[in-house]
């Protein structure tokens, strides 16, 4: 075995594969460390580029991939005796049958670890670079290196080797080996599309490279965990290992246990062939022999041509649909497809999505084109060289086929297969549809969406992957150029080269259920028939040059060209260039001439350019809009809007008004700007800005009109970035898009601050601190006043057209529909307009007209939206306040955005999300339910009460919102939907800690971050009611109501919503209320032992010992250790009963709340019934990174 | 009839593969024999349309095959020297689709076709297993029932029987015995039992140049009275080599035969031997210098 061993390392070593292997595996893993292009894994921009995480998984990615080199290691030397017939000499030696295959087994497990193993020395020495960010490389460890070696790339490499090198001995075949490493990555790819709280603690251990029992570890991990930690090899992680070990051991014993060396493997595989020969062919008598050969003459013409074409083809396809390849690509695919079906229709809080078709092909785009892509690049290549590969070419050339029958061929065929592919991922889909009980399949929209948009360039590009083989003397060459091509074309768009006239591609066609493919229809038919008629000349050019015979050289190719450049040929190529240009020239008239054609820089050039140029007038005092009287004409079908109207501008501030600068949004066309004495100092019509100096100035409290005219004219199409907001069936606009607003207009500011960096502009700038006096005068909404308003809106004789207030009249006129609405009160100066084909729903609660808009197919979750009103109505009057409005309007917008935006007494509300929830199963989370008694909370939290632009004020309309939302809720579904609901935010806001960007601040100071003002802030809120009461919560917000709601400024901040709670709560709960608000505060609490046992008077005594601490975590995620003194809930619960679903726990034998101090605290109880599990805080109320062990079995 | 005239041709690595070749092919059988890289297949392959030639024309019946390869590729049938099939492909689909491509547009007729010619070359048996399977001498028998689709007037068979076992070259010369008399065929070889068993017409083809050209008998005349024969010892055999213009030699039971050709006899101890065909070979390559190695 030893020589066995050393001949096999130094064989392995030696080879070309190891080297080349070991170079690419170190470049890959130097380059993700050194280089800004290249990226693996999700490291976000605020680790450090050497964080210990960053490298570790970095070096897991780096092993999974390393899983198709291994194959050919382990299978090669399992694999090459046969190949190359030695096989018979070899074991004619008499070397043992074990100590060969351990021989070859250890050797190649060694060279494969060596070899994938460069990478992570490859990983070591890019961290190690000078170019390096100094900034952001943290200091050197060796842990977590060591820590890739012995538990990432050993073990992985181990495994992978064991079970491969098993299917290749057994088999004696490399294909076989590869179908299971394809088997095993779609296993894993499938398995990791599951990320549900809910179901992942199984999946940790079956992932065979231990990254899920990673990423379950680093959950929670902060931004300071990150940078510096590197995992024990323990618990989870540890079992993985040992188990996927075990299972690689078990595979070298039986593959010890069944190799023979023997060459017996045909036989039963020639049984198998007789028994289906013997199926498949009925003995037929062989025809009467003739002396005379068949005399059957030829004929020519069109019709035998067509012939030729289909037999030809018929045989091209039968190339591909028998060999192995594709059905590897289409298993690969499929199971990609299907793991993303689940994964895309699990969508929120658990709660799926129903599997409409536009989510489904939406699915099939993303998860399963790319097999598509690979069959072209393999394919084009198989099938263009196939002819000479096999050597029929020296028979089938020699016969009088027209030359351009086998590129057709070539072309055909690769059709065929992509139609086929695409037919049978859409028969998937439908499957699964029905499955889901869902049956409105939509073939229509399959054929449009699947063969017409997301295909349709799939199936041109393979012309030029014709192309290119027919020009490349070997396939491999010829893939391999296919691929720069086409890999070179794909990356013109991020050097700057947007344009489609180029790039083989169609501007992005998003599909909504309401506006179908709109007008996107118009640009995907202009190009779809540009890049047409241009691979009609690359098929003419393919035809020319396709290499019939043994051509010698480019000289005779060209001869022979020429020869073929026949007049039909000619002519057709002229016809088409023809096409090509004029269709070219029409798209390049609308793309360039009726629109700008702006690149992706050209746009966040002109927002850095407004933003360097107007901000210094940011500070500049500006009046306030106290009256909006509209007129908007929408011609949807255009998507042309109109804009007339005047807007009263009040001077709220001691001095005289001297300038009015206005802000208009850049696509608009301002045919009119008038106020008042005021002339034009400068403007700059590209960013729309315009600055007046007053003649003569505003004095305080003085109020004058502004009038404007503004068109948004939207003619003929765009290359790219074309609006959805003005479209021919769910228009949905925003004052900022039809009515010029006062002053610099910050929203316009580019967010990423790696944008800005490269614009040359400084961070964005942060919020105003809490409290700061300068800015209590400023709402959230940038504005002080409420304005009365009053909007009349024309539309499509079709359509229904909404905006806030109450119809005052809607009449027809011209062939056209108009509604007039006004609202009875003043409103923040925050309008929306929508228009569509819609259906209404109507409902009444105590005088409050409800109404859902919503497209006619989407009326499954109307009801439940109404219900949710209804409630929501019922609790917030009763809790907080009156609803200021008679009317509370749903209106369903197109799923080109996913939200919903409160505005007065007006809800636009995506058709992507509440809309086609699948609520038709009683136990998921209603999110339709919440997120409609979320927007409604919005009409207090919001538009009653607002809060003072700076830190904090979120709180006030988000976290309340959120609170207001989880009463309704747990009155309506219970507490059990409640708690499921808040594990999912406690997930989620832990998870998305460790992503911040700038600082986690405490929930009072939040600066707009999400996942504090939202996640936490159900946490937060939960627990105080929990603490405080809800009577208690609710007095204090009605208090807080009543001294704020309608004001003008100065507006509250969280710390007055805080201090109105702290004074509701009692002295008790002052260090809480502490905690969850003005601090980051995390508990770690465990039941460290339980023992039951039977009391002497029956029942039972429970004892447990809990392990408490409690840590204050600073900015970056960096614990401390505080003292602990708080109650906490402690519960004993019974055996979970039969009806248990496993998630929730049965109801407690105890719950209390004891005092729990910093160690170990001992706690007993006694319950007369049997206890199964004890638990500290066994809600998880409190936030506790690890939440499970808060609970023990006994 | 097919008449080829100052065909040259030079390939892109300086190899002269065809040097001003002229020759005349009537209907019938006819053998064009050579060694290896006599230029035979380059020969063959351009008249079957597949390679172009640098200069010389080629005409078949009248039809100029250089200006309209189409118009002769409808009445080729080519057997190439070298040729395989699509993987996992039985004769049976690989013939149909050939007849298709020939022209045969009917599916019924093509079956027929396909049948018939299956079961001429003893394919029927196997017409369902995969060509990949084959033995060579199978595979040649499929080769000629694909040249043998749509009625050609032109055959072309190159280099067909290499490498097959006497029983299989029989059943392959009787195949070939079968083919019309009013068909040009040519069969290109190194085997000279081939032609002497074939073909009333051949031509000796070395250094890409036609060295002789006549029918076998003829060829075969012209030694008449002028080859000699001794058979010698091993040990002797090399030093009457040098003194005497041997054609060949060949081993008879352990002892060499020494064939000669002169006017009269080189040496009083040869005998008169009857001149094959093959004798004709040799003497034609040595006179032409081409060395034959013995």
């Amino acid at each position: 075995m030893g020589s066995i061993f050393a001949f096999e390392c130094r064989y392995q070593l030696r080879s070309p594969l190891f080297a080349i292997v070991a170079a690419v595996f170190f470049l890959l893993g130097f380059l993700v460390m050194a280089s800004e292009s290249v990226q693996v894994g999700g490291v976000g921009d605020n680790l450090n580029l050497n964080a210990a995480f960053a490298i570790i998984q970095i070096q897991y990615t780096l092993s999974i991939l390393g899983m198709f080199a291994a194959v050919a290691f382990v299978a090669g030397s399992m694999t090459r005796d046969f190949e190359v017939r030695t096989a018979e000499i070899f074991f004619a030696t008499g070397i043992g049958e074990r100590a060969f295959l351990a021989g070859r087994f250890l050797g190649s497990t060694l060279a494969a670890t060596l070899a994938v193993g460069a990478g992570i020395v490859g990983t070591l020495a890019g961290s190690l670079m000078p170019w390096l960010d100094a900034e952001r490389v943290g200091a050197f460890s060796m842990a977590p290196y060591l820590f890739s070696v012995w538990a990432v790339l050993v073990p992985n490499s181990l495994v992978v080797c064991a079970l491969f090198f098993s299917v290749a001995a057994l088999t004696r075949s490399m294909m076989a080996a590869y179908v299971a490493a394809l088997g095993f990555m779609i296993t894993f790819v499938v398995l990791s599309a599951v990320t549900d709280p809910e179901r992942v603690q199984w999946l940790v251990l079956a992932d065979p490279f231990g990254v899920t029992a990673f990423g379950e570890i680093t959950r929670y991990w902060t931004v300071f965990d990150r940078n510096e930690r590197v995992p024990a090899f323990a618990g989870t992680l540890l079992y993985n290992r040992v188990i996927w070990l075990a299972v690689a051991l078990a595979a070298l014993a039986a593959t010890l246990a069944l190799f023979r060396f023997s060459p017996g493997r045909r036989q039963g595989r020639r049984r198998l062939a007789r028994l289906v020969g013997r199926w498949r062919r009925r003995e037929r008598p062989a025809p009467v022999r003739a002396d005379d050969l068949p005399v059957v003459k030829p004929r020519q013409g069109r019709r035998i041509d067509v012939g030729r074409l289909a037999s030809q083809i018929r045989m091209d396809v039968r190339g591909v649909l028998r060999s192995i390849p594709f059905y590897v690509l289409l298993a690969f695919g499929m199971f990609n497809v299907i793991g993303a079906f689940l994964g895309a229709l699990s969508q929120l809080y658990g709660t799926p999505v129903l599997p409409v078709t536009p989510v489904m092909i939406r699915v099939i785009d993303g998860a399963f084109l790319f097999v598509v892509l690979i069959v072209i690049v393999y394919y084009a290549g198989e099938l263009v060289h196939r002819e000479r590969q096999h050597r029929v070419a020296g028979i089938l050339d020699a016969t009088p086929y027209p030359s351009w029958i086998m590129v057709l061929s070539k072309v055909g065929a690769l059709w065929f297969v992509i139609a086929a592919l695409l037919l049978v991922v859409m028969v998937t889909s439908i499957v699964v549809q029905a499955l889901n009980g869902y049956y409105r399949f939509e073939l229509g929209l399959y054929l449009t969406g699947l063969f017409g948009v997301m295909g349709f360039y799939f199936f041109l590009w393979c012309v030029p992957a014709v192309l290119v083989q027919v020009l490349s003397p070997s396939k491999f060459l010829g893939m391999l150029a296919f691929l720069l091509v086409f890999i070179g074309v794909q990356t013109l768009p991020s050097l700057g080269f947007e344009h489609n006239l180029y790039l083989l591609s169609a501007p992005n066609a998003p599909y909504s259920a309401m506006n179908g493919w709109g007008h996107f229809t118009t640009p995907l038919l202009a190009f779809g028939s540009y890049w047409l008629v241009f691979t009609l000349l690359l098929v003419i050019a393919a035809h020319l040059l396709f290499p019939r015979g043994e051509l010698s050289g480019w000289g005779e190719r060209l001869a022979v060209a020429r020869r073929r450049f026949a007049p039909g040929v000619r002519l057709a190529a002229a016809v088409s260039a023809l096409a090509f240009a004029a269709l070219g020239g029409w798209i390049f008239y609308n793309t360039n001439v009726l629109n700008e054609y702006l690149t992706r820089d050209d746009r966040e050039t002109a927002q850095a350019d407004y933003e360097k140029r107007f901000k210094t007038f940011a500070d500049l005092p500006r009046p306030q809009v106290t009256d909006i009287d509209l007129h908007v004409e929408l011609y949807p079908e255009r998507r042309r809007l109109e804009s007339r109207g005047t807007a009263t501008l009040l001077n709220d501030t001691a001095a005289p008004l001297e300038q009015l600068h206005l802000s208009v949004a850049p696509a608009l066309t301002v045919e009119q700007l008038d106020f008042p004495g005021a002339e034009l100092e400068a403007s700059d019509e590209r960013l729309g800005y315009y600055q007046y100096r007053l003649a003569e100035p505003l004095a305080p409290g003085g109020t004058a009109p502004l009038t404007w005219s503004l068109v948004w004219a939207n003619p003929g199409f765009e290359n790219g970035g074309s609006t959805t907001r003005v479209v021919g069936n769910g228009t949905f606009v925003d004052n900022t898009e039809f009515m010029p607003l006062p002053g610099y207009d910050t929203s316009r500011e580019l967010e990423d601050n790696n944008v800005r960096r490269e614009h040359g502009l400084p961070p964005v700038q942060r919020l105003p601190a809490l409290g700061d006096p300068d800015w209590l005068g400023a709402s959230q909404f940038q504005v002080s006043r409420r304005s009365a308003f009053r909007a009349t809106i024309g539309t499509a004789p079709d359509q229904i057209a909404v905006a806030p207030g109450y119809l005052q009249r809607e009449w027809r006129d011209g062939g056209r529909r108009y509604f007039e609405y006004a609202m009875d009160a003043p409103i923040w100066p925050f309008v929306s307009i929508v228009s569509a084909r819609y259906e209404v729903a109507r409902d009444d609660w105590n005088g409050v007209a409800l109404e859902v808009f919503h497209h006619p197919t989407h009326d499954a979750n109307v009801a439940a939206m109404l219900e949710a009103t209804k409630q929501s109505l019922e609790y917030f009057t009763r809790a907080f306040s009156p609803y200021q409005y008679r009317q509370f309007r749903i209106l369903e917008f197109p799923g080109y955005e996913r939200f919903a935006q409160s505005f007065p007494n007006t809800i636009p509300y995506s058709e992507d999300i509440g809309f086609i929830a699948d609520l038709r199963e009683d136990d998921r989370i209603d999110y339709v339910f919440y997120v409609t008694a979320h927007e409604l909370a919005h009409q207090w939290w919001g538009h009653q009460v607002v809060g003072a632009s700076m830190q904090g004020m979120t709180v006030i309309v988000e976290t309340l919102a959120q609170y207001s939302a989880l009463m309704v809720q747990e009155q309506a579904y219970g507490v059990h939907q409640m708690r499921r609901f808040l594990n999912y935010e406690l997930d989620n806001y832990l998870r998305s800690r460790g992503g911040e960007l700038i600082e986690e601040l405490p929930l009072m100071y939040v600066e707009n971050q999400g996942y504090i003002h939202y996640r936490k802030g159900s946490l937060v809120m939960y627990a105080l009611r929990d603490y405080i009461g809800e009577e208690a919560i609710n007095r204090a917000l009605r208090g807080f109501i009543d001294r704020h709601a309608f004001q003008g400024p100065p507006f509250p901040t969280a710390r007055d919503l805080v201090e109105a709670f702290r004074a509701e709560a009692g002295p008790e709960h002052q260090q809480l209320i502490t905690d969850l608000f003005e601090k980051i505060v995390l508990f770690d609490l465990e039941v460290a032992d339980a023992q039951a046992v039977p009391a002497p008077g029956g029942g039972y005594d429970v004892t447990l010992t809990v392990q408490a601490r409690k840590l204050e975590a600073d900015g970056s995620g960096r614990e401390t250790e505080v003292p602990l003194d708080y109650r906490l809930d402690v519960g004993v619960f019974p055996p979970a009963g039969a009806d248990s679903d496993g998630v929730d726990l049965p109801p407690p034998l105890v719950l209390e709340r004891h005092r729990i101090v910093t160690g170990t605290n001992e706690l007993t109880f006694h319950v007369e019934d049997m206890p199964e599990r004890v638990g500290i805080d066994p809600y998880n109320k409190m936030i506790d990174r690890n939440p499970e062990d808060n609970l023990r079995r006994l | 009839m097919l008449t080829i005239s100052g065909l040259s041709k030079t390939y892109a690595n300086d190899v002269r593969a065809l040097d001003d070749v002229s020759l005349t092919v009537p209907r019938g059988m006819f053998g064009l024999l050579g060694p290896n890289g006599a230029g035979k297949s380059s020969l063959m392959r351009t008249v079957a349309t597949l390679q172009t030639p640098d200069t010389g024309r080629i005409e078949l019946d009248g039809l100029d095959v250089l200006a309209e390869p189409d118009r002769l590729r409808r009445r080729l049938g080519y057997l190439p020297q070298e040729f395989g099939a699509y993987p996992r492909t039985s004769p049976q689909v690989m013939l149909e689709h050939i007849a298709a491509l020939k022209g045969i547009g009917s599916r019924s007729e093509r079956r027929e076709v396909v049948e018939q010619l299956l079961v001429q070359t003893n394919l029927w048996d196997v017409r369902g297993k995969s060509i990949d399977t084959f033995s060579g001498g199978m595979k040649q028998r499929f080769g000629i029932a694909q040249a043998l689709i749509g009625d050609p007037s032109l055959i072309i068979v190159d280099e067909p029987t290499a490498g097959l076992d006497p029983a299989e070259r029989r059943r392959f010369h009787n195949l070939l015995a079968r083919i019309g008399e009013d068909v040009v065929v040519i069969l290109s070889t190194h085997i000279v039992e081939d032609v002497a068993d074939l073909c009333p017409r051949m031509a000796i083809m070395g250094r890409g140049r036609i060295l002789v050209e006549g029918a076998p008998e003829d060829l075969t005349a012209r030694l008449d009275g002028r080859l000699w024969r001794q058979i010698v010892s091993r040990e002797a055999a090399m030093a009457r080599r040098a003194e005497l213009p041997v054609v060949s030699s060949r081993l008879v039971a352990g002892r060499v035969e020494l064939r000669v050709v002169a006017d009269s006899a080189p040496a009083p101890d040869l005998e008169p031997a009857t001149p094959t065909l093959e004798d004709v070979y040799f003497a034609t390559l040595l006179e032409h210098g081409l060395s034959v190695d013995l």
